[in-house]
């Protein structure tokens, strides 16, 4: 009786030949020493959760605290402290970290059919520098000297003079500290979408989603040196007695302003520019259409950032600047609009002239364009400069910008967090509960963030600690207390959904919801190597070309672009995407973590004044690098 | 039993062992290596911070009716100007340590580093030296004029080290022979040395500027 053997599928010799090369070792020490820019996305993932943990627990202590006129939750000195970590952890540890850090990791790579970033040990490297910073940071909450100046930290309060302990201190070296992690991510995103893609994917065939983050990466390269340069004035001003911004000698507290806004303005669209490209991966995979307008959306996702750096001043109109500079400021405001419309626009149309799923992906991208034309229509109003002077520092502004923020920015992390989940643990999500979520956290963020406005125009300054009652403020704020809890209601049942999911949801396959890029062409999750073969590419949305997955099948039974000669990876063209070479990628190192490791150490003794030990610990640095690249990725 | 390596169409350029198959890859390759743009990368980050610095240097002196201060002597101009011609002449022979390296003459690639790390010390030590004694003279600590000057100038400093660093760590790896690693890492570093000219006549050009 002859023996029937199951044929072994067209190239699985490949594929085990990959599975070796790239099996990651096991245990802790995998994970300590990881380069693979999944599992970094992944360790990002949940450090970024545990921090907006953190930043919503101050937030909902400052909720309560105003919750009824002459409140005595916590003391005025804490809530200084809450107001100025929440807005740290938000904007520096939360939000950038979770697409940069998070999503781009885990996706670019995926979408632009690469097996790793360019730089694998330097994106480990970013990673545990930044744990390392946001350790650096919240140890100071816990030590009861957390920052206390707000997170735009204005001097003069922020110097020494008004603010003597060392809570400032931590604010500056926190934040240098954590520009490191940024700068190092943004430079990787920018080398890795330029020569990492698969051979064929030209700039116009890339996706809308590494568009925005390759905008996101540029402003996060131009806008964070200023805010470091900023923060080296303040901690000279404050450590060794220089006169930056002491008016006494010669230096301007003004200028702290201008530096700082000039990093802050473009920040807040390196906020939001990656939730666009969130919102551009799931329109179409919910509309099963391609984008309207591709081309413009590209260049008005770049735009957005460009024209962010020339926009600093509209937040300093009411410091006394001339007229004719408040006017330019005020009219380059203005031209932001035109290419966030054009977005706007484009997701519209899409959702419009496709035939829309309401999924609970989509659901929160319509909330998000709800909420970020909502928010954009409140930012319009401040360039009339006469309103801008009238509202400012109320909490007009506090509405405004958490519209924008929690609206435009977090609405698309949690609609990609349900999109994405299938790719990432190989099981879909319960869909009603999704939905509800959606649903409520919507209620809740409305309830929340719009009396805010009502009281601004009423005259409720930002960052008071509590307020008598009679003033018409109380019916509001209490409101606003109740839709934060309600928000944090959804949210919590958003990840016990997630959780329960993961134990308990049925299996996923590799593409549930025909989605356009390449991230789904391959299994869910993703096996280390990311693709058996080097993916053939002909549009942006290289999942709907069936003939080229054909294509891709027989490679690999032919065993051709496999790449198995070892950590292999194609480079090519930056513009045309033409095959440049084949590199050798470097795998699995302990240096990184031993480096952010010595970092802190620097930091830390910066922070208690030793420079001399400071210095030491530099040259620790140094050697570090010594060793990793002692061994180069081909040996 | 690897994939047919003859249906890949483009060097496997790190997988060059000797000094002939690494010039025979790096020159069929299409375009600078990824090495090449994470130093472009980084140098656009640093010149933004210059920039910052230098934008504050101005700030702060059309906030000041008297530039330098009074009871400050203005910055001397020659001996800067002479300091870094000399540092301009160093980046010709990190240019053609790069082009050496490229085109498999190692010894050549050695001697030109060498050269180089010489005239790099020599500055790097005279001007360490001269700030020194400048911080004599007035403290960083007098007003925002000195404050902008020495920080300035310090961070300056700091990037020529970080240069001289690069280029003995370069000098030891090619001291070892050549890998497709080095050739890249050579042009990085070439392209991080002309930068730091480029800086170090910012800065020089804007202290300078004060006797205007």
């Amino acid at each position: 009786m002859a023996v029937v053997v199951p044929p072994r599928p067209a190239g699985a010799e490949y594929v085990e030949r990959l599975e070796r090369q790239w099996a990651s070792r096991p245990g802790v020490l995998g994970w300590l020493t990881t380069t693979d820019h999944k599992r970094i996305g992944l360790l990002y993932f949940w450090t970024t959760l545990a921090f907006f943990g953190a930043g919503g627990v101050e937030a909902l202590i400052m909720r309560t605290q105003l919750s009824t006129p002459n409140e005595h939750v916590v003391s005025p000195g804490t809530y200084d402290e809450l107001f100025s970590m929440h807005g740290i952890t938000m904007i520096f540890f939360f939000i950038i970290p979770m697409t940069t850090g998070a999503f781009g990791n885990y996706l670019i790579p995926l979408m632009i059919g690469a097996r790793d970033m360019a730089f694998p040990r330097m994106n480990a490297l970013s990673y545990w520098i930044f744990l390392a910073s946001g350790l650096f940071i919240y140890t100071s909450l816990f030590m009861g000297m957390a920052p206390n100046a707000g997170w735009f930290d204005y001097v003069p309060l922020a110097s020494r003079q008004f603010d003597p302990g060392r809570n400032i201190d931590f604010y500056c070296l926190g934040i240098i500290f954590n520009s490191i992690a940024s700068t190092l991510t943004a430079g990787q995103f920018i080398v890795t979408i330029f020569k990492s893609r698969a051979p064929g994917m030209s700039l116009n065939r890339m996706p809308l989603f590494c568009f925005a983050f390759l905008a996101a990466s540029l402003g996060l390269l131009f806008a964070l040196p200023v805010l470091s340069a900023n923060t080296i004035f303040l901690f000279l001003d404050r450590n060794i007695g220089t006169h930056f911004f002491d008016p006494a000698r010669g230096g301007s507290p003004l200028l702290w302003q201008h530096l700082f806004w000039i990093f802050g303005h473009p920040e807040v669209y390196i906020l939001i520019v990656p939730a666009f490209g969130i919102a551009t991966s799931i329109i179409p995979a919910f509309t099963q259409r391609r984008l309207t307008a591709f081309p413009l959306v590209a260049i008005a996702e770049l735009l957005v950032v460009f024209i962010g750096f020339g926009v600093w001043a509209h937040h300093m109109f009411a410091t006394g600047m001339p007229t004719i500079s408040m006017v330019f400021f005020a009219a380059a405001t203005a031209m932001v609009v035109i290419p966030s419309t054009i977005q706007v626009f484009a997701w519209c149309m899409s959702m419009v002239t496709g035939s829309a799923r309401f999924r609970t992906p989509l659901l929160f991208i319509a909330g998000f364009i709800f909420m970020f034309v909502t928010g954009g229509l409140t930012g319009i109003m401040f360039l009339a400069i006469p309103f801008d002077q009238q509202v400012t520092d109320t909490y007009f502004i506090i509405a405004h910008f958490h519209y924008i923020i929690f609206g435009a920015a977090v609405f698309p992390i949690f609609g990609g967090m349900y999109f994405w989940f299938p790719k990432v643990t190989g099981r879909m999500y319960f869909e009603r509960p999704g939905q509800i979520s959606f649903w409520i956290i919507f209620v809740g963020t409305n309830l929340l963030f719009f009396p805010m406005h009502i009281v601004g125009l009423l005259g409720m300054t930002r960052r008071v600690y509590t307020y008598p009652g009679g003033l018409g403020w109380t019916a509001f704020n209490f409101a606003e207390t109740v839709g934060g809890f309600i928000t944090l209601v959804g949210i919590l049942l958003l990840f016990g959904n997630l959780v329960v999911s993961y134990f308990r949801a049925p299996r996923a396959d590799q593409d549930p919801w025909h989605g356009p890029t390449l991230e789904w062409t391959t299994t869910s999750p993703p096996p280390e190597y990311n693709f058996a073969v080097v993916p053939t590419v002909t549009s942006p949305y290289p999942n709907w070309d069936d003939a080229d997955r054909e294509r891709d099948r027989a490679k690999l039974a032919r065993g051709v672009l496999v790449l198995d000669e070892g950590h292999e990876q194609p480079a090519v063209t930056p513009v045309d995407g033409r095959f440049a070479e084949i590199v050798e990628m470097p795998n699995e190192s302990p240096w990184p973590v031993v480096l952010a490791i010595s970092l802190a150490l620097v930091f830390t003794m910066l922070l208690i004044e030793k420079y001399v030990i400071a210095g030491l610990m530099g040259i620790l640095c140094l050697i570090t690098l010594l060793a990793w690249s002692w061994k180069e990725p081909q040996e | 039993m690897s994939a047919d390596p003859a249906r890949v169409p483009v060097p496997r350029t790190t997988g060059a062992e000797s000094p002939a198959e690494v010039v025979a890859a790096v020159r069929r390759r299409a375009g600078p290596p990824a090495a090449w743009w994470g130093m472009v990368v980084l140098i656009a980050s640093e010149a933004t911070l210059f920039g910052a610095f230098i934008g504050t240097y101005y700030y702060l002196r059309f906030e000041t009716p008297v530039w330098p201060p009074l009871g400050i002597p203005e910055p001397k101009v020659v001996v800067p100007l002479i300091l870094i011609g000399c540092l301009a002449l160093t980046a010709p022979p990190m240019l053609l340590a790069y082009r050496a390296a490229a085109a498999g003459r190692l010894r050549a690639a050695r001697g030109y580093l060498v050269l180089a790390l010489v005239v790099q010390a020599g500055y790097f030590a005279f001007e360490v030296h001269d700030f020194r004694d400048q911080l004599h003279t007035y403290g960083i600590t007098r007003n925002a004029y000195s404050s902008i000057y020495y920080t300035l100038l310090g961070a300056d400093h700091a990037h020529v080290l970080l240069g001289i660093l690069f280029t003995a760590w370069l000098l030891a790896k090619l001291a070892g022979g050549l890998t497709t690693y080095r050739v890249n890492a050579a042009q990085a570093i070439a392209w991080y040395w002309v930068a730091v000219i480029l800086l170090t006549f910012a800065v020089i050009g804007t202290l300078l500027s004060a006797r205007v």
